[in-house]
């Protein structure tokens, strides 16, 4: 994708947009974004995106999920927003390392790991759309 | 990037087979993304297997991405093999894959190998 680019992807609450969400982010970090970085990608907009899809709307109303990708400064930023319930990410405490199997407790993971593979997240909620903003860096040749 | 284990083909759609070895071992090979949607389809007839069985090796190395919900269907399964007596071991993930493993810290709790055979002695007799 070139630097000045934005692209953008509106997907419906539905599980099936995901395949959509994927290809549309095989399309455009193939030609000239590391793996890393590329799965980096693709591994936090699916959680983000499958979370709103499935706890985003509660009562079964239709969201409008928006996600954006363009290359700004060395970095990728993605941002994906909708108009769901509110609920920020950034505000998650991080899951509580189990002493065993049978203490681990199922769930909560996907947050902690999309703060591990972004560069950074933010949030903020605007005129009633959920807003996240996360950076990728690419790595200097 | 692909590791020496790492699916060569990995497909639209997740697939789930399910092989007896020698000794009581099953081992559940799966195929393709193991995204939310592909979490979706494998989990029940994932958690059938691990309900009946106790000495399971899970095979990711046709896996070729791993999301949360595919770790949450890993640790439910690994937690009700466990609750009797039993064990359950992942066998070569693909790079990528064993990346997000380590960054949740199922590896942990679920012992990750890199052969059949050392997969299988880490299950016991």
């Amino acid at each position: 994708m070139s630097s000045l680019e934005t692209s953008r992807l509106v997907l419906r609450n539905d599980l099936a947009e995901l395949k959509r969400l994927a290809g549309w982010i095989e399309g455009l970090t193939r030609q000239d974004v590391s793996s890393d970085v590329s799965f980096a990608i693709a591994f936090c907009l699916e959680e983000a995106v499958a979370n709103v899809i499935m706890y985003g709307a509660p009562t079964g109303d239709h969201l409008e999920i928006a996600v954006e990708l363009e290359r700004d400064a060395g970095a990728l930023v993605a941002r994906v927003e909708d108009n769901g319930r509110q609920f920020d990410p950034t505000r998650a405490p991080p899951p509580e390392q189990p002493a065993s199997l049978a203490e681990a407790k199922v769930g909560n993971l996907g947050i902690h790991l999309v703060r591990s593979f972004a560069h950074d997240m933010g949030y903020e909620r605007r005129d009633g759309r959920n807003r996240l903003t996360l950076r990728f860096l690419e790595a200097r040749s | 990037m692909r590791g020496p284990c790492g699916p060569q083909d990995p497909g639209e759609s997740m697939d789930i087979a399910v092989e007896e070895l020698a000794g009581g071992v099953t081992k559940i090979n799966l195929q393709g993304r193991f995204d939310t949607t592909g979490a979706v389809v494998v989990e029940l007839p994932f958690n059938k297997v691990v309900t009946e069985k106790t000495r399971v090796i899970v095979d990711l190395s046709g896996v070729s991405f791993l999301a949360s919900y595919a770790i949450r269907v890993l640790l439910v399964g690994a937690k009700i093999v466990g609750g009797k007596g039993g064990r359950l071991v992942i066998l070569c993930p693909d790079n990528n894959v064993a990346k997000v493993l380590k960054t949740a810290k199922m590896d942990a709790l679920i012992p990750i190998h890199q052969t059949e055979s050392a997969a299988t002695a880490a299950l016991g007799s």
